[in-house]
């Protein structure tokens, strides 16, 4: 009797412990699905073949710094503070080539496929022959915005820009040129359209 | 034996402690030393070096009368110069990128790195927490030279070095490294 009764107490552990660690891989799949770092690594075996390669890195508190130390007197600085304020990370990466055919569209699937991620939403979504694609994607965490990326693409470039932050279209666009940020002529496109995923 | 454990202890703590500070003094030297193994390339020796510290102590000089008057207020300067020799025959960039990678990834940061292999031109801009103040190291590596600058930066000079990566670090590289 008591070997029973030891044995279901060990059964009902058991079963609270599986059921703490579901819980426990729940929490954490939906954090890694809510955070809106992309992970890029899976792309530097391009640099191989890439004829200029850039890579730029600012964490949570390289922002704050700039958005504490730039100056509020130059009116350039203080344009630049203000987009910045609030911002967590900058991550670009980018890969030039000299021919068409260095890169194949499986390269970019790690990178999109980050981005089906139903916590990110596509809301520009522009591809010609001429100019190459641009997808432009936000994470948004209730009402907020907490994340913006980009990826570019054309036969001969690719570029990733990941913005961890309340950030926008029109943030981006006046971020261009600035942090790393390479311009990526998205005020000049005349086809760039706010488009909903799906 | 407690006093011998205790003395353990301190010993682990201290052994733990050391040569994590003399790899933090060092890493400049370490990359110096790095650039050298990689390309098979020596630095300039000693009269260049003293050459190089007056040359610092004036850039600082010149820096602090003119229009970038905030590196000057920043601090030291380290500078290693390698002139007139072969930085594009030997060795991979991704291979030098993975090394000094491995090299700096204890106490540094990778902030920027660009390279050009056509052009044989790389540049790597570290970043390093220096207290009230932040710790930059350039490395540019072109064709035929290369240069290691490491200099210490207020928080307000670095917030323009993030602001405009490219002109900054070109700046510093070029007033730490002109022999005007």
């Amino acid at each position: 009797m008591k070997s029973l009764s030891q044995t279901l107490l060990k059964l009902a552990l058991l079963k609270l412990t599986l059921f703490a660690v579901l819980v426990a891989l729940g929490a954490a799949g939906n954090a890694s699905a809510q955070n809106p770092r992309i992970q890029t690594s899976q792309l530097d075996a391009l640099a191989a073949k890439a004829s200029q390669t850039v890579d730029v890195n600012i964490d949570e508190r390289l922002m704050q710094l700039a958005a504490k130390f730039l100056s509020s007197k130059d009116d350039d600085e203080a344009k630049v503070k203000e987009i910045v304020n609030g911002l967590k990370g900058i991550y670009v990466k980018s890969f030039e080539f000299e021919n068409e055919g260095q890169y194949t569209e499986s390269d970019l699937e790690g990178i999109r496929s980050q981005l089906r991620n139903t916590a990110w939403n596509r809301i520009v979504n522009v591809s010609s022959k001429k100019e190459g694609s641009v997808e432009v994607y936000l994470m948004q965490v209730g009402n907020q915005i907490s994340g913006l990326a980009v990826l570019a693409s054309d036969p001969k470039e690719i570029t990733v820009v990941n913005i961890i932050g309340p950030v926008d279209l029109e943030k981006l666009t006046q971020l261009e040129g600035q942090f790393g940020i390479p311009d990526l002529d998205l005020e000049q496109r005349p086809k760039l359209k706010p488009k909903r995923k799906n | 034996m407690k006093k011998f454990i205790a003395f353990g202890f301190m010993f682990i703590a201290l052994a733990g402690l050391v040569p994590t500070a003399r790899a933090k003094g060092d890493d400049f030297d370490a990359v110096v030393k790095l650039i050298e193994q990689f390309y098979q390339v020596k630095h300039k020796g000693i009269p260049f070096l003293a050459r190089a510290g007056i040359k610092t102590t004036t850039t600082v000089a010149r820096i602090a009368g003119g229009p970038r008057r905030q590196l000057a207020e920043a601090g030291s300067v380290k500078v290693a110069y390698f002139e007139d020799q072969d930085f594009k025959t030997s060795g991979s960039f991704t291979g030098f990128k993975a090394s000094i990678g491995a090299a700096l990834a204890e106490s540094w940061s990778p902030f920027i790195q660009v390279a050009s292999p056509k052009d044989a031109e790389q540049t790597y801009i570290y970043l390093r927490d220096a207290g009230e103040k932040f710790n930059v190291l350039i490395v540019n590596i072109e064709p035929r030279e290369a240069s290691v600058v490491q200099v210490n930066l207020s928080p307000q000079v670095l917030a323009k070095l993030l602001h405009d990566p490219d002109e900054m670090g070109k700046a510093i590289t070029i007033d730490a490294t002109n022999d005007e």
